[in-house]
């Protein structure tokens, strides 16, 4: 089977700050492959080991997706190859600006049979990328899948529902977002390291690509800080903790929470 | 004014929300409806003008439909709503693609202004709220809702649509409990400072002498399954608003801070001073949960 793992060049905005106008700095913020990315890579790569075939990275963004760090950071992880398109005219784009491009990646990559992401992106995490993408390619898509096996022309996908487990089988393409602890992902080891420099990489632009315009009916008007209810900040001595529990009592009911 | 709205729905007729939303913007609102005739029933009895219906599903899980919501809509666009589910957000991409517009998440509140709808939504994990202006055709996803009665019922009219190539060949119920945490007046978030899922023992006795509903962090829900994934609080989980919550043993990162935001009081239970949890607590306890738990069901009992 031929697979892409889409995966995100991007910072945890637990790191970024915000401020007093509402303008968010990343720049102490170090970008890394997206938390949940490499669960999709693993899923991929057991997959692929198992039915014989391939694993493709991919991933869209600025020139940072194609600096030597970035690069190594990806190939180090357990992909055959990687397709990167770089462009810094997507500095700004949404969710369905990027799923258009990775689209257009996969149609270039031809013979593509599965693309598999992950659950939710650090940064945006609005987990549309994935369903876009399969809307792009017109194939069926599946969210928060837990496991896939491969079928003769297919694969069959275990999902979980709010009332238990879901066996589905899909016939043809697909994209499939892997759910958060759908695998355990391999940290990369010295070898692969190493390894990662000698992994073929195909650098895109945008202009390699056939990708469609995407309307532009939304603008942004301001970003502000969230208004956060003013916490007390009241810390409780623990040192007897029956103490503390009854103490801890008192103000909760003092304030009718109890 | 807005022209038209249409409200995507996978299965669920939770979408009171939506439906409300819709209407705010003043415009005529048509519902896309998978899933069984019952949840087309109910939406056309919530307050919408005409209800797409895709046809008993049978076999097709929902994202089966998701080209067929596509062409219908996009035969007549305009701004789409839709819930966060994994099932809506398949239809929702679909119909982002086919109409090649913008797709926007974490929307709080979406209200129109002239001819054009102002959005507001929680971005990048929460740590900044955004305003948009929508100005013509969009996708939007917003929380549920229960669906309340209105008067009448717009009519059904079913599509006939080849599903895509995914069918349901086994599906096995799960034995955990399901919550409405929503709704919940105490809450108890457990994280990964319990050790093990025996422990939850000590959680279960708090919340029975705080009469609170238990919830937790991500990692207790998907990783360690100790419980249910509708369990968890978080960006990609319950915002939740209730009176007091109790974060014990957890660190308090962003992703799941943001959903406790609305709690009128926070109680927070850890042993590192230093973690995160206790600048956003109105009461902080830093100790070993193992000692602290107990001697707070006692005092409550
Ligand atoms: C895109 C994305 C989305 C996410 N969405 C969510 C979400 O919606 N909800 C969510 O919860 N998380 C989410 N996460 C994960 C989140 O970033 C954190 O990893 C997670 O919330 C941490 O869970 P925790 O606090 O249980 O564990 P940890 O961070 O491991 O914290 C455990 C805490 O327990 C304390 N502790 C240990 N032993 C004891 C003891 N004996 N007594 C008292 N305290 C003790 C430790 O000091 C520590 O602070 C998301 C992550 C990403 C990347
Ligand atoms: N720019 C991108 N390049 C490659 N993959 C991406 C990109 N953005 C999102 N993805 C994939 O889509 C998943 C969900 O992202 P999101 O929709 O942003 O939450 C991520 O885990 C990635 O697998």
């Amino acid at each position: 089977m031929k697979i892409v793992v889409a995966y995100k060049w991007a910072s945890n905005p637990q790191d970024a700050t915000v401020g007093a106008t509402g303008a968010i700095d990343w720049s102490r913020a170090k970008p890394g492959i997206s938390e949940y990315d490499p669960v999709a890579v693993e899923m991929a790569r057991e997959l692929a080991d198992a039915t014989g075939g391939e694993v493709i990275g991919l991933s869209a963004g600025t020139a940072a997706v194609n600096a030597t760090m970035a690069r190594k950071a990806a190939l180090s992880r357990r992909f055959d190859r990687a397709v990167i398109v770089a462009d810094d005219a997507l500095a700004s784009s949404g969710s369905t600006e990027l799923a258009a491009v990775l689209a257009a990646a996969v149609q270039h990559i031809g013979d593509v049979d599965l693309v598999i992401t992950g659950d939710s992106s650090i940064d945006v995490g609005g987990k549309m990328v994935p369903t876009v993408l399969a809307g792009e390619l017109g194939w069926p898509a599946i969210a928060e899948v837990n496991s896939v096996t491969g079928t003769d022309g297919g694969v069959r996908v275990e999902r979980a529902t709010s009332d238990g487990t879901e066996v589905l089988e899909i016939s043809g393409p697909a994209v499939l977002a892997a759910a958060t602890d759908a695998a355990v992902p391999r940290l990369p080891g010295m070898k692969d390291i190493l390894a990662a420099t000698k992994k073929p990489v195909e650098a895109l632009t945008l202009a390699d690509l056939d990708v469609p315009t995407t309307a532009g009916t939304v603008s942004i008007k301001g970003t502000a800080r969230p208004a956060l209810k003013a916490r007390k900040g009241q810390m409780i001595d623990t040192t007897d903790p029956a103490v503390a529990a009854a103490a801890l009592v008192a103000a909760l009911r003092g304030t009718g929470a109890l | 004014m807005i022209g038209k709205t249409w409200i995507v729905v996978a299965g669920d007729a939770a979408v009171g929300n939506l439906i409300a939303t819709a209407r705010g913007f003043g415009g005529t609102v048509s519902a896309a409806v998978v899933g069984p005739r019952a949840v087309a029933d109910t939406i056309a009895g919530g307050g919408v003008d005409d209800v797409l219906w895709f046809g008993e599903p049978g076999k097709a899980p929902v994202e089966a439909y998701a080209g067929a919501v596509a062409d219908a809509i996009a035969a007549s666009p305009g701004i789409v709503l839709g819930p966060t589910g994994p099932s809506a957000r398949v239809l929702l991409g679909a119909v982002a693609a086919r109409m090649q517009v913008p797709v926007l998440t974490g929307g709080t509140t979406a209200s129109a202004d002239g001819d054009t709808v102002l959005v507001t939504r929680s971005v990048f994990g929460g740590i900044a709220d955004e305003i948009n202006i929508v100005a013509g055709p969009a996708v939007l996803l917003l929380d549920g809702g229960q669906v309340s009665a209105a008067d009448g019922s717009a009519p059904v009219q079913q599509v006939d649509c080849t599903p895509l190539g995914i069918t349901v060949v086994e599906t096995r119920p799960s034995h955990l409990a399901h919550v409405d945490l929503g709704s919940a007046v105490r809450v108890i978030g457990v994280g990964r400072g319990l050790g093990a899922k025996e422990d939850l023992a000590l959680i279960t006795e708090l919340a029975g002498a705080s009469k609170a509903e238990i919830a937790c962090t991500r990692p207790i829900a998907e990783g360690l399954d100790w419980l249910a994934r509708d369990r968890y609080i978080g960006c990609s989980g319950w915002n939740i608003s209730p009176e007091v919550y109790f974060a014990i043993g957890i660190s308090g990162q962003l992703q799941h801070m943001v959903g406790v935001r609305g709690a009128e009081t926070i109680v927070a239970i850890n042993s590192d001073p230093n973690a995160p949890v206790f600048a956003e607590a109105d009461y902080g306890l830093v100790g070993d949960l193992y000692k602290i738990v107990p001697a707070l069901t006692k005092a409550l009992t």
